[in-house]
């Protein structure tokens, strides 16, 4: 708080700064450049949104009321898994929620973590998303949406909202994803079932119009690599015949990233 | 008067408690007009089921003759046996990050003598949100170590562990090492070399049988190791070996058909396909490892995970479901979605379910009982609105075990009914306003 109280401070000094002719600048020191400051600045005016990672209520609430204190609005608590403790402050505050559909009890803070989260802050007024920072989760988002039918009795049309166009909202960006709309991104998924139904499959995503999967090509990309695959164990077992040193075998699976990664 | 309101709410209390355990059956109950999922892979599209003092005594189309004292009219919807969650363990833990709540690995790598069963608690909130998604009986299996144990089957409605068992010890968990070993290197990239410790891993395994193979009866003193290992050679007893690669499974398997062990059951299973003869030829069942997982290597089938049970169902193998894995207590009440993704990619719909019904049953031995809809099978099943096996449908009404009529209350749904509650207070304090 006293960060952003100094701040304020710190931008008047520019504006007088500023505000004086060239040979007064000279004579006066310059007031200090500082980038986390000018963040900060952006939240104040409302340029740059809140995502705030979330679990239990009490620090829920906090964080709205220091917000409320400078006059600012978090955009979303992401996971927020007591959002429904605190449904109608956040609705009040303005704030969405980004949770879980179901996860619970791998710590403490999460033993009140229930999967009746999204349709509570629904029922409050709060723009609910459902997101997953698993990266084998993520892939079955779909299926994620329809537990909001199972836990809590949403309707199919909401549910799904969950995983389309509410995170759109929450992203600001649900001008151009998030729904199919003429003039919006061309970013689109054909599914072979209802994607709330776990029958379903995607057979083709597209993004800004271009096929980037396509599950009829599959099969034969697997062959190929199969293909590709034993001809390097051929090349690699005849050179070890011929004497020649291997080196270590190095997969390319990349580095997974959670909320929590920092990274150079 | 005062005692009278503290007697009524204690009974309230009662009532509501979400792990209070059923009572008996005390009356015959008649389910009406329900699709009757059998497990066995056929279907009942519209009939009855009957059942007293816990076991099914009717199972038809047509309405049963003979009076029940309870009814029930579903008016359509879908009968199941109790989902069975094999290599679980439920009860063992109750929050992930806080040690003192887990109880799975025991100290040491020889551990035949340690049976999960006890640890097992038959108050965890975990346990009890298992039911509302059908999953009514569980393998409660040790982890850790080369042998982490035995495991146990229970019931998910019971007051304490003894009154959970329905099968206590029914085999030892073998891990089988792993021939490579996998390396992180600074790139955030893996680095696979073969495991240089592996022959001598496997010794060990080896010896260690060997010698059990070898003690003699009414030894003093009593080797409590060896002791707990008398029932595999016997045939008493089920071999869980868990191995995924096949080079794995082949060197698990061919060691222990050497040793004359006929109950061998596979867990894990991921590279399974790779070794379907051998499992064929020693009629060898595989408890498969659940579907959402991400494939282990980057030029693989990206749903692999998923085709892998067709692969298995196919050349004739008994498959079932295995939920270990990432969060795998919470988990595992999405068994039946599991099923459910097998089936999208192959498996038939009714198979599917029986992979987590009769062929659970069938590898852990308790097929005479349970694992699915038959006259003089204990009544252990559940009643969905919808197709259970899809999330958006599995909505559980009932559910019964041995007959018991259960809570579907948990520590879940009551903290949801409260702060809907108070939403919907909240708003009419607006309107009022």
């Amino acid at each position: 708080m006293i960060t952003l109280i100094e701040h304020w401070n710190t931008e008047k000094k520019w504006e007088n700064y500023n505000s004086l002719s060239k040979k007064a600048k000279g004579a006066v020191e310059k007031p200090r450049k500082d980038i986390e400051m000018d963040v900060l600045l952006e939240i104040l005016k409302g340029k740059r949104f809140i995502t705030c990672h979330s679990y239990v209520q009490s620090e829920i609430n906090m964080l709205m009321k220091v917000a409320e204190n400078f006059g600012i609005r978090i955009n979303t608590f992401t996971h927020i898994l007591e959002g429904y403790k605190l449904a109608e402050k956040m609705s009040r505050h303005g704030v969405g929620g980004s949770t879980f559909s179901d996860w619970w009890a791998y710590k403490y803070e999460v033993i009140d973590a229930i999967p009746y989260n999204g349709p509570i802050m629904t029922e409050a007024g709060v723009t609910v998303a459902y997101n997953s920072d698993s990266s084998e989760v993520i892939r079955r988002l779909n299926q994620e949406a329809a537990k909001a039918v199972k836990y809590g009795g949403l309707s199919e049309e909401e549910a799904w909202k969950y995983v389309t166009l509410n995170p759109a909202k929450l992203l600001h960006i649900d001008d151009r994803v998030g729904s199919l709309k003429e003039g919006k991104d061309a970013d689109l998924v054909l599914w072979s079932d209802n994607p709330l139904s776990i029958y379903a499959s995607a057979e083709k995503t597209l993004i800004d119009g271009k096929i980037y999967y396509d599950s009829r090509k599959i099969p034969s990309i697997i062959k190929e690599m199969k293909i590709e695959k034993d001809k390097i164990i051929d090349q690699m077992k005849s050179a070890t015949n011929g004497g020649q040193k291997l080196q270590p075998i190095e997969s390319s699976s990349n580095k997974e990233f959670f909320c929590e990664t920092v990274d150079k | 008067m005062k005692k009278t309101i503290i007697l009524f709410f204690i009974s309230q209390l009662l009532i509501i408690g979400q792990q209070t355990p059923g009572n008996g059956q005390f009356e015959s109950m008649l389910i009406e007009n329900a699709i009757i999922h059998i497990g066995d892979g056929s279907i009942i599209k519209r009939g009855y089921v009957g059942f007293h003092d816990g076991k099914i005594n009717y199972v038809g189309e047509i309405k049963p003759k003979n009076n029940y004292d309870k009814s029930i009219n579903t008016n359509g919807a879908h009968l199941y046996p109790g989902l069975i969650a094999l290599n679980s363990t439920l009860g063992l833990a109750e929050i992930d990050a806080v040690r003192a709540t887990r109880d799975y690995d025991e100290i040491g790598p020889f551990l035949p003598h340690i049976s999960s069963s006890i640890a097992y608690n038959a108050e965890s909130k975990v346990v009890e949100s298992m039911r509302m998604n059908g999953v009514l009986i569980t393998q409660t299996t040790p982890r850790g170590g080369v042998i982490s144990g035995k495991s146990s089957i229970m019931q998910l409605d019971a007051w304490n562990w003894e009154d959970a068992l329905i099968f206590k010890n029914v085999g030892i968990h073998l891990n089988w090492p792993s021939p490579y070993t996998y390396k992180r290197v600074s790139s955030g990239k893996r680095t696979i070399e073969k495991n240089k410790n592996y022959n001598k891993k496997v010794k060990e395994i080896k010896d260690f049988f060997k010698s059990s193979k070898s003690y003699l009866p009414n030894p003093k003193p009593i080797n409590l190791e060896y002791e707990a290992m008398r029932n595999l050679f016997n045939g008493n007893e089920i071999v869980f070996l868990h191995a995924n690669s096949s080079k794995q499974i082949q060197d698990g398997i061919i060691f222990l058909s050497s040793l004359r062990i006929n109950k061998i059951v596979l867990v894990g299973g991921i590279y399974s396909y790779k070794q379907i003869d051998l499992l064929s030829k020693n009629k060898i069942p595989v408890v498969l490892k659940h579907p959402h997982n991400l494939p282990s290597f980057i030029d693989e089938d990206p749903k692999l995970r998923f085709r892998n049970a067709k692969k298995l169902i196919d050349s004739g193998i008994l498959v079932s479901i295995d939920v270990s894995g990432s969060m795998e207590r919470m988990n595992s009440r999405n068994l039946p979605f599991y099923a459910g993704s097998f089936a999208a990619y192959g498996v038939e719909k009714e198979n599917a379910l029986s992979m987590i019904t009769l062929n659970a049953a069938k590898i852990i031995g308790i097929n005479k009982n349970y694992g699915s809809i038959k006259v003089g099978k204990s009544a252990t099943f559940f009643i969905s609105k919808g197709d259970a096996l899809d999330m958006r449908s599995n909505i559980v009404d009932y559910a019964f075990i041995d007959g018991r009529k259960i809570s579907l209350e948990s520590h879940q749904t009551k903290l949801w009914k409260r702060y809907l509650q108070k939403v919907r207070n909240s708003k009419k304090e607006l309107k009022v306003k």
